[in-house]
């Protein structure tokens, strides 16, 4: 291996990412794996693939990965792998993606029959990517020699626990995002507010992490999520696509922005109230702070998220705020497709996390709180980055918590 | 050249390879090393036969014409050959012929794009050849 990408401290080892899901695939007999998930893309291309992709991991030796012709030189220049080992398909006789996998797998492979590992599930993530019903008959129809498995639990596992790399990574997309939330406070400062959009905000907050080296404001929940007023305290809610909605004196302003940094995702939320405050905004105010607090010095190796949610919510009870909160404390994620759910595919509800899921030293989580109170028009969004480590937690964003008056 | 020769055959052969040495230079071949093998189905005879090129550095080093379906080729291009035939003779562009899958192509197709302007310079040398269908 080169020792600078060994030195980069951004460096993660694709090649042996390949090797274990390879060591997966011969543990469960699988004899092809076809991934098709947008998080499986980014995990073994370690490139954006926007477009539908798959990529077909053989037994030994490179992946290869396919995607609509007009985005395959880019991503063979972006990607670890070679620009032949990154396919274009196309609206072409013989090119079409069922047509030129399937004959990939048996005349370039030479594998004509076996079981051929494929991601399929659902997910409440748009963009997740397992196959689609179509996709699933086109092949089995194209590759009559093989059985179609399910086999997404080996990326899962593989994918789980975060390397360095991969952590760092991290590190970076919170490090620019509180780079926007810097930009942001000092626009809407000494009444810079005035006048203002949540869509502007949101471009704001955009302009500045883009220059501080984000590449994208990931999120397909419309970027940046920009709340103000009424707008912060859906019922429930904890989605906000910025509007055109104006900035008002006496109400509440949520800023939950989003970056990418070599497909890891930053995500941090942070709250204003546009001055003036009154006694009842503040405290709600303070009930929101001192939750994400207690919910950060929660986190740790061995607890889970229903042990979280459990002990957040007999204090917001006490507290007499119970009401307000949206009863979860984490999304899941990982580099640029994995989201929302945690951990393994192993809970009650299939493809919902696992309430009892036991968390490890070196997961990465969101740490997402929602306060929501729409009779008074009032709510706040917590969202963070959470490295979970042996005794403690590690809040990727550094942005101090706080909800913040402003002029 | 007054006569007409058979598509196809080793006199139509002998003239692809005459013409394109002399008006593709190695420039124009944009100095590629490649292959394409042409194979044709549902030839007249009811054979099928495969029309191959090569080019070393931009040189044609290679045309063959022939029953030979064993060849390597970087790409290969699978028609009948009525369809071939009516690209060759301009009825049918082969934009057309691609994109309605009735020819198949096989290879890298991130590389084909970059030898789309190429194939149809071939095509119109081929197309300007008195030729019996």
């Amino acid at each position: 291996m080169h020792a600078a990408a060994v030195n980069d401290p951004y460096f993660v080892d694709c090649p042996g990412r390949v090797k274990k899901i390879q060591e997966l695939m011969a543990r469960e007999n699988i004899d092809v794996y076809l991934g098709s998930r947008l998080r499986t893309l980014s995990f073994v291309t370690d490139a954006f693939c926007p477009w539908r992709s798959f990529v077909v991991i053989p037994p030994e030796g490179l992946p290869t990965a396919f995607t609509f012709v007009i985005d395959a030189a880019r991503i063979a220049d972006e990607s670890w792998l070679d620009e032949d080992h990154v396919l274009g398909y196309a609206p072409i006789g013989g090119m079409d993606q069922i047509t030129q996998i399937a004959e990939f797998i048996t005349d370039r492979l030479d594998i004509r029959k076996g079981r051929l590992g494929i991601e399929d599930g659902m997910s409440n993530y748009l963009p997740e990517g397992n196959l689609t019903h179509f996709e699933y008959e086109s092949f089995r129809a194209a590759l009559p020699g093989f059985e179609l498995v399910n086999a997404h639990p080996i990326v899962d596992a593989v994918s789980l626990i975060k390397d360095q790399g991969t952590i760092n990574r991290f590190r970076e997309a919170s490090r620019i995002v509180d780079q926007g939330h810097k930009a942001v406070l000092e626009a809407i400062s000494n009444g810079g507010w005035q006048g203002m959009t949540e869509t502007e905000i949101a471009g704001i907050a955009a302009l500045a992490m883009r220059k501080a080296g984000s590449v994208w404001e990931w999120s397909f929940t419309g970027g940046n999520e920009i709340a103000s007023g009424y707008r912060t305290g859906f019922a429930g809610g904890a989605c906000t696509p910025a509007t055109t909605h104006g900035l008002k004196r006496g109400e509440p302003l949520m800023v939950d922005i989003h970056a990418m940094f070599k497909l890891t995702l930053g995500d941090h939320a942070h709250n204003y109230l546009i001055a003036e405050a009154t006694d009842r905004q503040m405290w709600h105010a303070r009930n929101f702070t001192d939750i994400v607090s207690r919910t950060l010095e929660a986190y740790r190796a061995g607890v889970s998220p229903v042990s979280i949610a459990e002990r957040m919510m007999e204090f917001a009870e006490d507290r007499g705020f119970a009401e307000y909160m949206v009863p979860g404390f984490e999304h899941g994620i990982g580099m640029m497709g994995d989201e929302w759910r945690i951990g393994m595919n192993d809970g009650p509800l299939p493809y919902w996390t696992n309430p009892d899921h036991a968390y490890q030293e070196n997961e990465i989580v969101i740490c997402a709180l929602q306060y929501a109170c729409p009779q008074e028009g009032i709510g706040f969004r917590y969202e963070n980055p959470t490295l979970i480590l042996k005794d403690s937690c590690e809040p990727m964003s550094k942005y101090p918590l706080g909800v913040e008056v402003v002029e | 050249m007054a006569d007409k020769v058979r598509y196809l055959s080793p006199a139509w052969r002998d003239e692809v390879e005459k013409r394109f040495k002399q008006e593709l230079t190695p420039e124009k071949m944009k100095n590629l090393t490649t292959s394409v093998a042409f194979i044709y189905t549902n030839c007249p005879d009811g054979k099928t036969r495969c029309l191959y090129f090569r080019s070393v550095d931009g040189i044609i080093t290679e045309v063959a014409s022939d029953e030979d379906l064993s060849r390597e080729a970087e790409f290969v291009i699978t028609a009948d050959y009525d369809l071939f035939a009516r690209v060759t003779q301009g009825t049918l562009s082969s934009q057309r012929a691609l994109m309605s899958g009735k020819l198949k192509l096989k290879g890298n197709m991130v590389k084909a794009l970059k030898l789309a302007s190429l194939s149809d310079r071939m095509n119109k040398i081929m197309f300007r050849i008195p030729t019996e269908y």
